[in-house]
Order: structure tokens, then C-alpha cells, then sequence
């Protein structure tokens, strides 16, 4: 018999879980949306957001959430370097992505991963990390929450509905809305291809290192070189369920998985918990490849 | 048709060199690779090993390493090991296995053909120590473990192999009889990194509590790869647990410390495996560290004495505690020894103390001391039973209280009492 | 398949194999080891350029196979005594009843789906022996089947033969052409009548089929089955690494890459501590993006003689 106190904590931290996930997941959510290519290192870039809080926090005395956009900034500096490193050559003047070049990037990207956790041994050290910053919990009726959690739940919520109107209320919004849908029509609405797609992928990367460190106020001691290994399989999981290019789909897909993995805790041992929020992504492409909700 | 026949020809041409290059380039390289090296010098007795340097262990493996280093430093400067009244020192012969098992046989071959070591220690962790005792079983050479602390492997009949450590299944022990001599009524929680140690020594734990008459009113384990136990822990707390047993390595025991504050819980009792004997525990905690237990074996402040050893009726070999201490922090640039360089290095005296006994290098001999040998060192006591697997080894409880880690019980190497609750 | 056709490659291979079959009586065990395990990498190899290299679709979870095999191994010799033959054979047969349920449904998904459900099978797959006590749950097996080399080294040895025999004879027939039909435009292949699903599932299950066998061996030689140690994707990405390198979906690239990246990997453990993944990272990078045929495929781009030789 499961107390439904637990339950209720559990969907309540799922929840908070799930925020933080959808905003680790949207940078990918992005650029797979819009330049259809899907960047296996992505969680090595979260791994580098997260490190980034860490080392600003050290140094700089600063908390995750300032770190946040410290590391945005920085991920905008990274995404453009990605994009014209890794993605150029395949995209320059090509209507749409062929087999060959998913294949390219896939496999290019998947070195990228390699390199960079093992780099980041030798640079950071294999040790886990964390941060120490915590604001303390607020009291819900029976329940205690914890505040630093509860502000990463509102930030995540906050960034992916700004990126929803900014992609569909501005004109460079609109430009790479077009780009996503038909690179030709990019140029109709007089824009130039490779500066939309440079642009949706730096913003992919940005919101990916933030998102890595606010995953810092979450898990306060997993900062590692390989905590990639764990965030990018949850990442593309997240994406496939609320459907790649759909911004909300992020927000769908990863409160889903939070839900999921939270609440059948209570019933089931956590590793079976996980295998499951792993497995829900093959009935979804099975049945419905668009995403959960068309 | 003659266009034809040159071509046949370049090619058979082609494989014929192509065979040549390839069996004189493995030929030589084969035979500088399993050059064996030079016979040690005489006077010198070589211990083989390897030891996670890089890899999930490096952590441990350096801190072995190190307390290797400081062993023999300090026997082979007082006087070697004495054999038919000549003194032989310890060379140490050792690489990396980057914590990997599919390097271990390669390795251990290698350090029994080529490199002729004529003893053994084995790797650190319980995973490559299985795949290393084979070879030490082939090859009849003994083979002492300070990192593989899993029960089962003692439980395959080798013959050749010793165990110096507490077995896994004992760890949490310590902290049970505690509380049954002071708490008896607390009901406990465990709560478990999924790994083969945490899982042995937990589950351990769970049937030695029971049996005490303690009620375990939530169990769970996750795996390693989470970083996040809320759901677990608010689920102990809403069972009504006291206490809070478990923990895993060095993160876990850190992720349980730092999320109990996230969902409001203050247990009254945590004794958590590995973390708590990390300085870095303490600081990174901060005050959520103060009065958490954890078990070790070993501790730099353990008052292991020879007047102890006299008055079990034993001998006591080696150098003491303190010497021990400041010799390590000599061998390793400035850095304190931790439980992980205590048990590596108390395996080297076990070895030094056996041949000596035996007075022989003769690997029967040897094992013949080995299996009835009772002595105490700076790193506790050593007895094996006839599997090989430690029982006299005793694990400490020790507890962060202001700032300092201090060694709370058995009260006979204690330096103070357990303070309770947590969080007063 | 002619003889006639059969070219240097062929005979080299042949050649390295046989003299690979007198190495253990010519060598001592140190080296024997050292071989049983670059055998062990050029297995696994194989076993993934059936799926990858040829047709490619990246598996980036194919550590999977190995855990089925390496589990069969270890239960049946822990519970059953099971000689570790039988072991292997075991674990091929459950390597390619696997690799046949998950390839009817993943199959169906195209590029990059295929790539993440291959990953996410492989985590799924490790979580759910965390909690099957049967197979030892999170403390693993640990096996005591002795120190055995000759019969690993000739196991594994025999299981890399049959592999590149396979490669050869699905290379050089007929099956080879639908399989590069596919390779280069699936559905232009599906339009002209090949089997797609059909080929691809049998390939899939010879990935499968192998990568069993292979991880049974991997059981057999370190004693023991870990869940961790064994499910690392790790696995996965060195496979992946070695075929990249060596030349994707070719005969000899499988083996040229577990040479070039194992050789180095074991010697490094003495010198460049840490350093050699880096610096596999960094190959695979630049070789996906500026030759993407690998090794072989350049190899036989830039010189008109070799382009004959190699296969």
C-alpha cells in the first residue's frame, strides 16, 4: 500500500523533474526541428553548461541561476562555432538534408562526443561535482518543496514559452519558422538560409548550456564528464515524444518523463521506472511518429 | 590474355610480399612484447599489480597506490623483509588497468610470464579482482586482495587467493550493533546505489538488522546513473523510518546527505557507505555533514596499538599508525591517507609478514602461514578462513562532529562517543 | 561465389588467419591474451558492420547483444554448469533471437530513429537486469571457469573467421547488390524490387548472432558478468569507432580498425594515461567529415592499384 502523501510528492517533484528536463531537451528541440540534424554530443554541451555553473560558482561565487545566462551567452558563441564546424559543409545550398548527410553528421557528432567527455577527464577530472546553493524549501500543506528547484521550474516554463512567441511573433522568428518547413521559402521571405540556420542552431546551443546549468540546482552532486551518457538519451526521448520543431512539444514530452519516472517509483524499483520512461519513445514512433500530440 | 597473366603475376607477387611484411612485423614485434624482463637483482623480492589510475576508480586506485608506495618505503628502510637472515627489499611492478576487466588477463599474464612477479596483489574492486584470480590460480602464485571486498568471490574455491579487507556484507554491521546497544526501538530505512558493492552491503545489512529485532520500514535501491533520490527519500520519511542507512560510493553518499534537506527530512541516525570518510564530504556538506556515520576500515586516527596486539595475543608487525600517516603524506605530496590506502598498504605487510614467518619465498610455504596467520599491523587485524575470505578485520564507525571525522566505535579504538540525534 | 573473384584481400586475410591459428603454440600465454582480446574488438566489429557498415543504419546500442550473450554465458555456466562452448553457442542463438524481435520494430524507423532506439534499448536493457536477482540483479555473476586460453583464443578466433567468411559471401553475391541498393537510396531499392525489410532483418540478426557470441567470450575471459561493465555503451562506441576508421561495410576495415584502436588503447596504459578515446574522438570526427569511406575507402580512392586489392 502506497501512501498517497507519497504519491503526491512524487507527482509534484516529477513535475519540477519534467520543467527541468524540457529545458535540458529544447535546445536539441530546436535545431532538430529546424535544420534536421540531431547533434549526438548534445549531452556533452549540457555537461560544458553545467561545468560552466560549476566553475562560475567556485570562482565567481556565482548561484545556477545567474550562471544560466552567463552560459546562454556563451552557448550562442559555441552554436555558431558548431554550426559553421559541423554542419556547413553538409547544408550549404542544399535544399534539403540528404541521407548521406544525416549520416555525417550523426556519425561526425558522435566523435564530437567521444572527444569532449573524454577531454573532459583529463581537464575537470573524473570526480563528481556539485554546487552548493540552496535557498531553503517552502511549506505546501503537508509537503516541503525546495525553493532553488521551484525557481528552475519557472525559468525552464519561462525560456521555452518566450522561444514559442519569439518564433512565432518576430520576423527573425518567423524566418526560421519558414526555414523549417522549406528552405527555399526561407529565401522567398527574403532571408539568407545559412544565416537563419547558423542562428537556430546558436540558439539551440544557448538554450542547451543554460539548461545545463540549471540542471545543477536539480542534481546537486552529479556534475561529471559522462552525465551526458544519461541527459542526452532522456534529451532525444523527450523530443520524440512531443514531436522535434514543436516548442511546446519539450515542455509536453519532458513532464511526461518527470511524471513517469517520479510516480512509478512508487510501485516499481527506480531502474525499472527508467526503463520504462527509456521504452515509452518505441510505441510513440511507432504509432505516432509526429509526436504525442498531433 | 598476356595483359591477364602480368596481372596474376603482380598479384601473387602482392600476397607473397604482403605475407612476408606481416609475419616478420608480428614476428618481432611478438617477440620484443613477450620479452621477459630482466630477473630482479638479487635481494629484492617483485610484487605485481594492477591498479585503476584512470577509469570509474581512479579515485581509489590512486589513493591504493600511494599506500603501496609508503609500505614499501617503509619496510625496505627498516631492515627488508628478513629471510634465512638476509634482508630482500620490495620492488613494486604495476600499470594501469583504466578499471576495465577485459584488461586484467592480458595484464596479470604479463605480470606472471614476463615480468616473473613472484607475488601478487590484485586489482582494486570486486569485478576485476574476479577476472585477475584465475591467473593467480594457474600460475600458483599468491595473490592478496585489498579492493574486491564482494563475498562471492571467496565463496569459488581458489586456493591462492586472500582477502585483507572486511568482506562487503560487514560494513554496515558497525553501525547496527550501535544502535542496537543504544536505540534498539529506531525503525530504519535503506536506501542503496545499485552496484554490486552497495547492493552486497546493504542487503547485508537489511537481513543483520532484522535479526536484531530493528524494523525496516522502506528499502530501495537505484541505479548509478541517477542523480536524484527524492521520490526514495520522501517515501522513507512517510514510512516513518528514524534512521537512514545505505549510501553507495562517493556521490551517493553526498546526493542522500544533500537531498534530505530538499524534502524535509531529519533522520535521527545516517551512516552511509564510503562518502562519509572523504574530507571533501565535509566541505562540500558543509553542516549537513555534522554527525552523519559511515563504517571504514580504517581510519588515520584508529588507535591500533601494539599494546592492543599484546593484549590480544598477538604480534604486531610493521610501523605504527602515526608513522604510517606521515610517511604516506610524504609519498603522496601533502595528501592524508584514506581507507583505500590504508587496506592496499596493509596488504603489502601481510605479505612481508608471511614470507618473513615462513621464512621462505616458496609459494606453498607462504600459503601455508597465510591460511593460519593472526597478527595485527597499523591497518587492524588480519585472519583468513580456509576460502581465503578476511574474518578478523574489524570495521570502525566514525562520525563528522564540529568539522573533524572522529572514530566513534567499537569503543576499544574509539576516540569519543557517537553523538545523537542528527541535526541536534 | 568463383574463386576466380577472389582476390588479394582474400588471401591476405586467409594468410593472417592462418598464421593467427599457430600463434598460441609459437608465443607464450602473455602474448596469446593480448590477441585473444584484439580478437575479441575485431568480432565485435565485424558484428556491427553487417548492420552499420553495410547498409547503414547506426547502432549506436549494440552493446545490447554483447550483454544477451555475455548474460548467457554467465547464467548458464553459473546456475546450469554449462561448458562455456555451449555458453557461447548460447549466447550467439539468444544474440540472434534479439536482434531479430527488437529489429522487426526498430528497423522500421529510418535514420537517426533507428540510431535513438537503438540507444535507448540498450539503457532500458540495463536497468532491467539491475532488477532481475535471476542474473545476479546490480552484484553481477562471478564465475570461476578457469585460465583457459587455448579455447578462448581458438573460440574466438573461429567466431571472427565465420565473420569475415560472411562478409566476404555477402559482399561478393548477390545478396550484396540489394544490400547497397539500400545503402544508397532505400526506397529506390524497395521500388525496383528488393526485399528491404527481409535484408535488413537478416542483417541485423547476424550483428545480432555475433555480438552474442562475442559478448560470451567477453564473459568467459574476465570471469564474471557485471551489469554496468557489461551493458557500457561504451562497447558500443568503440565498435562504432573501429569500423569508422578502418572503412565502413568493407572486409578489411572491420580488422584494420580494431587494430588501430585497440593495439594503441592497451600499449597507451602505460604511457598516454586517458589520452587514447580523445584521440579516437577526434579521428572519428575528422574522418566523418572529410573521409567518410575510411581507412579502406580512401585508401582505395587515391591509388588505382589498391582500388583492385582491397576490399
Amino acid at each position: 500500500m502506497v501512501a498517497l502523501a507519497v504519491i503526491l510528492s512524487d507527482l509534484l517533484f516529477g513535475i519540477m523533474l519534467g520543467c527541468v528536463f524540457a529545458v535540458v531537451a529544447h535546445g536539441l528541440n530546436l535545431i532538430w526541428g529546424v535544420v534536421k540534424v540531431v547533434n549526438i554530443a548534445h549531452g556533452e554541451f549540457i555537461m560544458l553548461g553545467a561545468y560552466g555553473a560549476y566553475f562560475l560558482n567556485v570562482f565567481g561565487g556565482f548561484n545556477p541561476l545567474l550562471s544560466a545566462v552567463v552560459d546562454g551567452a556563451l552557448g550562442i558563441f559555441v552554436g555558431y562555432a558548431f554550426y559553421f564546424s559541423f554542419l556547413h559543409r553538409e547544408l550549404r545550398g542544399k535544399e534539403r538534408i540528404t541521407q548521406r548527410s544525416e549520416m555525417v553528421t550523426l556519425v561526425s557528432t558522435f566523435g564530437l562526443s567521444l572527444f569532449m567527455s573524454n577531454l573532459a577527464v583529463v581537464a575537470f577530472t573524473g570526480d563528481f561535482v556539485g554546487i552548493n546553493w540552496s535557498p531553503g524549501t517552502v511549506a505546501l500543506g503537508f509537503l516541503e518543496l525546495p525553493l532553488g528547484a521551484l525557481y528552475v521550474t519557472i525559468l525552464a516554463v519561462l525560456i521555452i514559452s518566450t522561444s514559442v512567441v519569439f518564433l512565432d511573433r518576430t520576423y527573425i522568428g518567423n524566418a526560421i519558422k519558414a526555414y523549417s518547413q522549406d528552405i527555399t521559402a526561407t529565401q522567398l521571405v527574403g532571408a539568407n538560409p545559412t544565416k537563419v540556420a547558423s542562428l537556430a542552431t546558436a540558439l539551440g546551443f544557448s538554450i542547451t548550456m543554460a539548461g545545463g546549468a540549471l540542471l545543477t540546482v536539480w542534481i546537486p552532486t552529479g556534475i561529471n564528464p559522462y552525465m551526458g551518457a544519461l541527459y542526452a538519451p532522456i534529451s532525444f526521448v523527450i523530443v520524440v515524444l512531443g514531436g522535434p520543431g514543436k516548442m511546446l512539444g519539450s515542455l509536453l514530452g519532458g513532464l511526461t518523463l518527470g511524471v513517469v519516472i517520479d510516480v512509478l517509483q512508487a510501485f516499481v524499483p527506480v531502474s525499472l521506472a527508467y526503463a520504462v520512461a527509456f521504452l515509452l519513445l518505441i510505441p510513440v514512433l511507432l504509432f505516432r511518429p509526429e509526436g504525442i500530440v498531433k | 590474355m598476356l595483359k591477364r597473366r602480368v596481372g596474376i603475376t603482380t598479384k601473387t607477387t602482392a600476397i607473397i610480399v604482403a605475407a612476408i611484411i606481416l609475419v616478420v612485423a608480428g614476428g618481432t614485434s611478438a617477440y620484443y612484447l613477450t620479452l621477459p624482463t630482466k630477473p630482479p637483482p638479487g635481494g629484492t623480492v617483485k610484487v605485481g599489480f594492477s591498479i585503476s589510475l584512470t577509469g570509474n576508480f581512479n579515485v581509489e586506485g590512486a589513493a591504493s597506490l600511494n599506500g603501496m608506495k609508503t609500505a614499501t618505503q617503509w619496510l625496505n628502510s627498516n631492515g627488508g623483509i628478513i629471510v634465512n637472515g638476509k634482508s630482500y627489499n620490495i620492488t613494486l611492478d604495476y600499470t594501469d588497468d583504466a578499471s576495465q576487466t577485459s584488461n586484467i588477463v592480458p595484464l596479470y599474464t604479463k605480470l606472471v610470464q614476463q615480468d616473473n612477479a613472484q607475488f601478487l596483489l590484485a586489482p582494486y574492486s570486486s569485478g576485476l579482482t574476479a577476472a585477475a584470480a584465475p591467473i593467480a590460480e594457474q600460475f600458483g602464485t599468491i595473490m592478496l586482495s585489498h579492493g574486491g571486498s564482494a563475498d562471492s568471490i571467496w565463496k569459488q574455491g581458489y586456493k591462492n587467493v586472500f582477502e585483507v579487507l572486511s568482506p562487503a556484507s560487514t560494513y554496515l554491521r558497525v553501525a547496527i550493533d550501535w544502535l542496537k546497544a543504544n536505540h534498539p526501538s529506531d525503525k530504519l530505512a535503506v536506501i542503496y546505489a545499485g552496484d554490486s558493492f552497495s547492493t552486497t552491503a546493504a542487503l547485508a545489512a537489511i537481513n543483520y538488522s532484522k535479526a536484531q529485532g530493528f524494523q525496516v520500514v522502506y528499502q530501495s535501491s537505484y541505479p548509478t546513473t541517477v542523480n536524484d533520490v527524492t521520490p526514495q527519500l520522501t517515501a522513507a520519511k512517510s514510512a516513518g523510518a528514524d534512521d537512514l542507512l545505505g549510501g553507495g560510493h562517493f556521490n551517493d553518499g553526498l546526493l542522500l546527505a544533500k537531498q534530505l534537506a530538499q524534502v524535509g527530512w531529519t533522520p535521527k541516525f545516517i551512516s552511509l557507505l564510503v562518502a562519509v570518510t572523504e574530507p571533501t564530504f565535509q566541505q562540500q556538506l558543509g553542516t549537513a555533514a555534522n554527525l552523519v556515520t559511515g563504517p571504514s576500515q580504517w581510519e588515520h586516527t584508529v588507535a591500533y596499538t601494539s599494546d592492543q596486539a599484546k593484549s590480544l595475543g598477538l604480534d604486531w608487525f610493521g610501523p605504527t599508525v602515526a608513522q604510517f600517516t606521515q610517511l604516506y603524506q610524504q609519498v603522496s605530496g601533502g595528501k592524508t591517507p584514506t581507507y583505500h590506502s590504508g587496506e592496499a598498504a596493509g596488504t603489502i605487510f601481510v605479505l612481508a609478514k608471511a614470507i618473513q614467518s615462513a621464512n621462505s619465498f616458496d609459494t606453498t610455504s607462504v600459503k601455508q602461514v597465510l591460511s593460519s596467520l593472526n597478527f595485527m599491523s597499523f591497518f587492524g587485524q588480519f585472519q583468513v578462513d580456509q576460502t581465503g575470505k578476511q574474518t578478523a578485520h574489524s570495521m570502525v564507525l566514525v562520525q563528522w562532529q564540529n568539522g573533524v571525522l572522529k572514530v566513534v566505535y567499537p569503543t576499544t579504538v574509539a576516540e569519543t562517543q557517537p553523538q545523537y540525534p542528527y541535526g541536534a | 561465389m568463383r574463386i576466380a573473384g577472389l582476390g588479394v584481400t582474400f588471401f591476405g586475410l586467409l594468410a593472417l588467419m592462418l598464421l593467427l591459428l599457430i600463434l598460441p603454440f609459437a608465443f607464450p600465454f602473455s602474448t596469446s591474451v593480448i590477441v585473444i582480446n584484439l580478437l575479441f574488438y575485431t568480432a565485435l566489429a565485424y558484428s556491427i558492420n553487417f548492420i552499420t557498415g553495410m547498409t547503414g543504419y547506426v547502432s549506436f546500442g549494440h552493446v545490447v547483444f554483447l550483454g544477451i550473450g555475455a548474460y548467457a554465458l554467465g547464467a548458464s555456466a553459473d546456475v546450469y554448469g554449462l561448458d562455456p562452448v555451449l555458453g557461447v553457442l548460447l549466447g550467439a542463438a539468444l544474440g540472434l533471437v534479439f536482434a531479430l524481435m527488437i529489429g522487426l520494430v526498430t528497423l522500421r524507423f529510418r535514420g537517426v530513429y533507428f540510431a535513438i532506439s537503438t540507444v535507448v534499448i540498450a539503457l532500458a536493457a540495463l536497468n532491467i537486469v539491475l532488477e532481475l536477482p535471476q542474473l545476479g540483479g546490480s552484484q553481477g555473476i562471478i564465475l570461476n571457469l578457469g585460465f583457459q586460453p587455448y579455447s578462448w583464443y581458438y573460440t574466438i578466433w573461429g567466431i571472427v573467421l565465420f565473420e569475415m567468411l560472411i562478409t566476404y559471401y555477402i559482399n561478393r553475391g548477390k545478396l550484396g547488390l540489394g544490400i547497397r541498393a539500400i545503402k544508397s537510396d532505400e526506397d529506390a531499392a524497395r521500388s525496383v524490387g528488393v526485399n528491404v525489410s527481409a535484408l535488413k532483418l537478416y542483417l541485423f540478426g547476424l550483428s545480432g548472432l555475433f555480438a552474442g557470441a562475442g559478448g560470451a567470450v567477453f564473459a568467459w575471459t574476465t570471469s564474471g558478468v557485471f551489469p554496468y561493465e557489461t551493458f557500457s555503451l561504451n562497447f558500443s562506441l568503440q565498435m562504432l569507432a573501429m569500423i569508422i576508421i578502418g572503412g565502413v561495410g568493407t572486409a578489411l576495415g572491420p580488422i584494420l580498425g580494431a587494430v588501430v584502436v585497440y593495439l594503441p588503447s592497451y600499449y597507451f596504459l602505460t604511457v598516454a594515461i586517458g589520452t587514447q578515446l580523445i584521440i579516437i574522438g577526434f579521428a572519428v570526427v575528422v574522418i566523418a567529415l572529410f573521409i567518410p569511406e575510411g581507412i579502406v575507402g580512401t585508401l582505395k580512392r587515391r591509388s588505382a592499384s589498391l582500388r583492385e586489392l582491397l576490399e
